[in-house]
Order: C-alpha cells, then structure tokens, then sequence
C-alpha cells in the first residue's frame, strides 16, 4: 500500500503504518468479517446441538431469519445514507395487521394495497426527515410510537386472524426451495436486487454519497433529498414485506405478536452484516449472513441454557460488540 | 562573555534527524541552524516533509535518528509539552482555538500546563489568568480584551491569540521563544495578512520565527533566509536578498515553471453572456450585485472576508437563497435556482472547503470524478464501472494526480492532488458552460497550483465562463479577464483589464 504524506492530513500521517493495517483489517472484515462470524456461529449450534442440523433446523433457521433479513435490509438502506430508522420494525407489525384485515375482502389486491401503504409510510419519515431536518434517532423515535399506536388501534388490541382467501400469502411459507422456504428465497432476491442497485445505478452510488460525506454530495449535484426520501421508503416497503412473510407464517397479526420484537435482531443483522452505523458502507449480500446469524442466536443461546427472556440481551451485545469492533477509530477520536 | 556566546550559539540545531514512516523516508537527515532574531522561510511541494519537520520540532513525532539541540543543550521531545517547554511555541495551519473559551483561556492552554500560573487546585484565578494574558498580548502590540471569548473574535484576530499563545511559551530555559507559523496566512484575506506580516517583524525583537507558506511572493517579502526542502531533503539554504520566486520554484519543483499566460478575450459586444447576473440580493450578505460573464472568459472578484463574495458566488450556484435579483444562464432565465438545477444547466462549482464540500471522502478518486457528470460511464441510471475507470485514469494522467491510483480512496491523496480531482470532476462535464472558483489555489503548492491554473486556462479556451474568488490579488490580476471588486455585500468597481490595468493598490483602496 502506497502511503501518502500529505502537507494537510496530519491524521493520515500521524500513524501511517497503523493506519494502513486497521484500513486493510477494515476491508477484509467488510468483504470476509460476516461470513466469519456466521461459520463460526453455525459451528457453535451446530457442535452444542447436532441434532438440529439434521432434522429440518435448516429450514426453521431459514423462515426465522426471513423478516429479520427483509427488516434489516431497509435498515441497511437507511444506515448506508447515514441515518437510522427505529420505526421500521412497527411498520412491519402495522403492516402485517392491515394485510389480515384486508385479504377477506381485497384477496389478491390486498398485498399490493399494504405494500403501497408500507411505502408511502417510509416515505412520510423520509419526507420529514430532508424537509424538518429532525435527526432520523428523534423522528423515527417519534413515529415509532405512532406507528405503534395506530397498530393497536388498527386492531383493536387483539389478534387479527386472516378470515380468509389466506392462500394468496401462505405458500410464501409452506413453498419449499432448496429446502428453503420462499420467504427467504424473497429475502435473498431482494439482497441481491439491493446489492445491484447499490452498486450500478446512480441513485445508489448518491446514497452511499450521503451516507459518507453530504456536504460533498450537496455540492455534487445528489439529489439528496429524493434519495432521503427513497430511502426510507424502502426502508418502510421492505419491512411490509416482512410483514408479509409473517402473515404467510401464522395467518395472524397482533401489535404485541409475531414480529413486533424486530428491531433489535434487524439493526444486529446489518450490523453484523458489515453495514456501517456511521454511514456510507453497506453490502445487502452480507446482511444475509447477518440476518441468518441473528436467527441463530435464539438457538445458540438456548444450547447454552440462556433463558428465552434474556434474547434481547443479547442481540444488545452483538450490537455493540460488533459495532466496537469494527468502527474506524483512526479517522477521529470525537464520539457523537 | 554571555553576551558573545549568545549570539553564536543558535536557537535551533538540527543534526541530521531522519524519519520514517514504513518504507517511506519522510526526512532524510536534515541538518540545520536558525539564530536568535531571523526568520526561517521553509518551502516545499506537499510531501516533501514540512510537516514531518515541524511535527519533529513540536514533539508530535519523534526522530529515528539525529539530535536536536535548543540554545546549544541537546533534548528530547516526547510530547508536545517537552516542546513548548523548550520555548518552542506554533501557530498551526488551521487554527485550533477554544471558540468557547475566552482569549485569556486560550492562550493559558499552552503555558498552564507547564507553569500552573492561573490555576490553583485546578481552579481557575481569574484575576492572574487576565493579567498574564493582556501582558502577552501586549507584547505583540494587541490590544484584546483578554475576556472576549474567541468565537466572536475576527479570524485575524484570532490569529493573534494563536499567536500570543505560541509566544507564552516556558521561555525561562530560553530567552527567545521560537515561534513556528505553519501557512497562517493561507485563510487570510488581503489586509489580514498585511497585519500579520507587520506581526511577524515584530516577533523578531524578541525571538526567531519559522514561517512555512506556499506562497513565494510572501516568503521572499517577511524571511531573512529561506530553507526548501524537496523529498525529505533540504536541498536548498538561501539568503532571501540572492534569490528570486523563479529560482524558488524551481528548487522546490525540480523543474522550471511551465506556467502560461492567460489568453485575454476582449468583451464581445453581440455575444449572449454564459452567464448574466441582475440586481442580485440577499439580505445582510450582498446587495444589487450585476455582472456577466462571457463564454472563454475569468470574471475575477476580490473583496475582504465581510465583502459578500463568498456568499454571492455560493447564491449564483444555487447553494445559498437569494432574496432578489435574476440569474440568467445562456439567455435562459434561471428560476427555482439549487444545485442540481444549476449544474443541469452547465455549471460548476469548487468550493473553498475541499474536505467538507468538494469532495466526497471515502469514495475512491475514481468515484468522486464521475459522481456529477458520469459521462460515458453511464447509461441512463444505469453504471458502467469499467468505463468510470477509463474516464478517471485519462484524468489522472492529464492532470498528473500522484500516486497514479484511482481507486485509491480521494481522502487519502495529498491536498493539490485532491484539488486535481475536484477540478477533473466539473471538467468531465462536456457542457461546462460556467464553472465558480472559491479560492481553488487555497492551501496547494506551486506545483500544484500551476496544474489547476492551466487547467482553468484550458476550460476557458473550450468556451467555459469562469467566475473566480481567487486567494490573492496578484491571482486575480493575472487570471482574470475582469476584475469586480467587492466592499460590503456591494460592487465597488469593476475593471475590464483589456482596457483597464489597474495595480493592486488601486484594488486593495477600493477594498477596504
């Protein structure tokens, strides 16, 4: 590696040997560091307790990580523009309670109509976001409540069960590839979708722009504002889509039910994924490892006799011992 | 006898002090004097080994090899206390101030550490702490109230306490402190510098002065003796009276300087300006303000940091609101007016923040070049990787971006090169029709500064309009074509040098 002394970037110079190791430790951990931490998660299930592996633990691993993963996949887009978004994971159960409410009477069309919902739901954060300027934390903190609110509300604090036309979603679940239920398959597609448009359209590359300088990409003629708001609504798309995976699954959706605990578990699958909190560093390919690694925590946890309650605990350590491992210490010592 | 000795032994020996950094030898054993009373000019390309050298003199870094001796005793900097206890005090380049402290606590920030005059407990005594400042700043004749808290001070103001803060160091083991001024200039406006160049003679009654810039004119106007340094050597140690910027350069370079003329266009008379600008207005910034410029010609525009330059050539790109006025590019009346609007339109524009705004850091230099205007590397919305690469290397090799690496993340390249980059980035654009430069010359070496020069040349030969806050008057005179002079948000005079030859005084009266 060539190293530059440069007149102005004193912090360049000042550790240049150290400087160059942590950069190449930081791309091998972008490029290999997931797939690590996945083999050797797999290896710990997989020696704890070997009868799951072959007994359909695949599958069930497979179903489990698929909202984490659709969840965190719109997480890793609002991440990579350098912003946060907490509400995603309400979105998802608010989703999933209209989808029941609505297949009754709308069948076929009643995807469509929640997805578009979904949408133009990450699209109100996003709006708020480039047009009031309030942090992502506090705004989608706020509309996290609401979110939440509107999905107790929705429902009537109970559970909602799909009345009927329930296969129009159900083989997303009970459909096998490869072993893999098709809400996965769903995941993987998507990554993949996410990866090429991160990586070959403008639009992507102004969104990782953002995430890594937005002063620099304002002044670069990025339509910051319009991929903000793009963004975030596929933050919002995405997470219907997990919402829709867990109609698929259970055929019922309560505020307090299946996939309201998401949030934790999809910011820990990016994060392990290789997606960086600060902004400006994704690969949705990655985040797949992360989501299945997430999904296996449960599993590994309760191998070790972790009780189910303390779960959370863990996903809070994941987050921060990843995120400790992996942040860019040499470019400044100043935490926000 | 003292008297005698004092006058021979220097303030500053250097004996063959290396340095490296892995495999790149930063300095190559430098070896040198400065006597009590002189100013030290210190030139050199970036990357030469300036700031190795001078984090070597603050104790930031520590040699591999050679010694350093002050006042004949040799010592060790471990840190930068062990330096400024050696009376060795610096005004970095970009200023590190406590804007919410007060002046007073600024310049006790240098001298409590060692002294512990000011403190007791830890405590503050405020009374002491005022006094020792108002008596450092008297010293260099300033007559700040120690109780102003720096973030409302002026920038040249602030650059005195830098100033008294690098003077109120330890100078009970030495008798003259040294001062180091790392480009205090290089974000200075033009009568601000003037009052730091009288700053500099005065440092001299009482100690020796080591003052890094890249501009030729000034070293050879304020130093004694000029040290320039090129790939970690010093390989040039002059008397000022013996040389010339010519010479200089080519010292620092290692070659002569290729510089060309700027071609002057005559204003056409039955032309459409690039751009047309009419009564334009922002409140408390710049008011009224009407120029145009023509296709293939420099609208130079000088002023002080309150004249409203800035402000005004950020509101024609779209980046500030203006509250009045109209912008009219090619005829076409500008409405809506932001950024991508403008650019759409044919225009760009290089921030005087490089870092901050006219680069994106962390993407490589490829990826910063095709980010606006990809060019052949895109179909549509679509990216064609390959083709950026191509796009990016013809760049580098045009503007000869060194190290010859275009995936190598921008951040990373030293500032000129950096500068190269932003400048390739509008330059991608075939339909540049007017590019705005804030002080594009800001911070490079003359290397550096030359290849940007030739460049704005080249765009204005392709047709390009240029409209340019350049750093210095001597710049605006030999790029422009026009010359606005600006004085409280207002145009106080307009020269068109086809006709006009107006010195830099006549600008500088109307400036001020």
């Amino acid at each position: 590696m060539t190293a530059t002394i440069s007149d102005t970037g004193s912090v360049t110079n000042t550790k240049s040997t150290e400087g160059n190791r942590l950069r190449v430790a930081g791309k091998l951990w972008q490029a290999g560091g997931p797939l690590v931490i996945f083999i050797a998660m797999f290896a710990v299930v997989a020696i704890l307790t070997p009868a799951f592996i072959g007994s359909g633990g695949i599958t069930i691993v497979a179903a489990s990580a698929a909202p984490i993963l659709l969840v965190a996949l719109g997480q890793a887009f609002v991440l990579n523009i350098g912003s946060i978004d907490l509400s995603n994971a309400a979105i998802t159960v608010l989703g999933a309670i209209l989808l029941a409410m609505l297949l009754g009477p709308l069948a076929i069309a009643a995807p469509i109509v929640v997805l578009v919902l979904v949408t133009l739901f990450g699209a109100v954060n996003g709006f708020l976001l480039a047009y009031t300027q309030v942090p992502s934390f506090a705004l989608t903190l706020g509309t996290l409540g609401i979110f939440k609110a509107a999905s107790l509300v929705v429902s009537g604090a109970t559970t909602v069960y799909v009345s009927q036309n329930k296969e129009v979603v159900s083989p997303l679940y009970t459909t096998q590839l490869a072993g893999l239920p098709l809400t996965f398959v769903l995941g993987v597609v998507v990554a993949a979708i996410a990866y090429l448009f991160l990586r070959f359209t403008r639009a992507g590359m102004g969104m990782t722009a953002i995430g890594k300088n937005e002063s620099g990409a304002i002044f670069s003629a990025v339509r910051t504002r319009a991929l903000k708001i793009t963004a975030f609504a596929l933050s919002g798309f995405m997470a219907g889509l997990a919402g829709m995976t867990i109609i698929a699954q259970a055929g019922s959706a309560s505020a307090m039910g299946l996939g309201s605990d998401l949030l934790l578990p999809a910011i820990a699958a990016a994060i392990v994924g290789g997606t960086s909190i600060s902004g400006g560093v994704t690969n949705p390919l990655n985040v797949i490892l992360g989501a299945l690694t997430i999904a296996l925590v449960p599993i590994a946890t309760a191998a070790i006799g972790v009780a189910a309650e303390a779960q959370n605990l863990v996903y809070g350590v994941v987050i921060i011992v990843v995120v400790a491992l992996t942040l860019t210490r040499s470019r400044t010592a100043i935490v926000k | 006898m003292t008297k005698a000795k004092e006058a021979t032994t220097p303030v500053l020996r250097l004996t063959d002090v290396k340095k490296s950094f892995g495999s790149v030898h930063a300095l190559k054993g430098i070896s040198l004097e400065i006597h009590r009373g002189e100013v030290i000019g210190l030139i050199g390309e970036n990357g030469a080994g300036k700031s190795t050298l001078l984090k070597i003199l603050t104790g930031i870094y520590q040699p591999d090899k050679g010694t350093i001796a002050v006042n004949g005793s040799t010592v060790k900097f471990r840190n930068p206390r062990d330096s400024a206890a050696s009376g060795i005090g610096v005004v970095h380049q970009e200023q590190s101030l406590f804007t919410n402290l007060t002046v007073a606590e600024n310049i006790a920030m240098n001298g409590a550490a060692s002294k512990g005059y000011g403190t007791t407990l830890g405590f503050y005594r405020w009374g002491k702490l005022n006094k020792a400042a108002a008596s450092t700043l008297e010293i260099i004749g300033s007559k700040l109230n120690p109780k102003t808290r720096v973030g409302d001070l002026s920038f040249v103001d602030r650059q005195m306490v830098e100033i008294a803060r690098a003077i109120s160091v330890d100078t009970s083991k030495n008798a003259t402190p040294l001062v180091i001024l790392d480009e205090p200039t290089s974000l200075l406006e033009r009568g601000e510098t003037a009052i730091l160049e009288r700053e500099i003679r005065k440092l001299k009654d009482f100690g020796s002065v080591i003052f890094v810039s890249h501009r030729l004119d000034e070293i050879i106007r304020n130093c004694d003796r000029i040290l320039v340094m090129r790939h970690g050597e010093l390989v040039a140690d002059r008397v000022t009276t013996s040389v010339t910027e010519d010479e200089l350069f080519k010292l620092m370079v290692g070659h002569e300087s290729h510089a060309t003329a700027h071609e002057r266009r005559a204003r056409p008379a039955n032309e459409v300006p690039a751009i047309e600008v009419t009564g334009l207005t922002r409140k408390g910034k710049f008011k009224n303000v009407s120029l145009s410029v023509h296709s293939g010609r420099v609208t130079a525009i000088v002023g002080t940091s309150g004249s409203g330059r800035e402000e005004f050539s950020r509101a024609i790109f779209g980046a500030e609101k203006f509250d009045g006025g109209t912008i009219v590019l090619n005829g076409q009346p500008a409405r809506g007016w932001r950024i991508p609007k403008a650019v759409k339109r044919g225009m760009g524009f290089v921030p005087a923040e490089r870092k901050v705004e006219g680069m994106v850091g962390g993407f490589s230099a490829a990826e910063n070049i095709v980010l606006t205007h990809p060019g052949d590397a895109a179909i549509g919305p679509i990216l064609l990787p390959w083709k950026r690469n191509k796009i990016a290397q013809r760049w580098f090799s045009t503007l000869d971006v060194r190290p010859n690496d275009i995936s190598q993340n921008l951040e990373r390249f030293s500032g000129g090169n950096q500068q190269k980059v932003v400048m390739a980035k509008w330059l991608n654009d075939p339909e540049l029709r007017v590019l705005v430069l804030d002080h594009p010359l800001r911070g490079l070496d003359p290397g550096a500064a030359e290849t940007v020069n030739e460049q704005i040349k080249e765009a204005c030969k392709k047709g390009t309009a240029v409209i340019l806050l350049a750093d210095t008057l001597e710049e605006a005179l030999e790029m422009g074509d026009d010359v606005v002079v600006m004085r409280d948000g207002v145009i106080s005079a307009t020269y068109d040098l086809s006709v006009d030859n107006p010195s830099t005084l006549d600008l500088l009266e109307r400036m001020v």
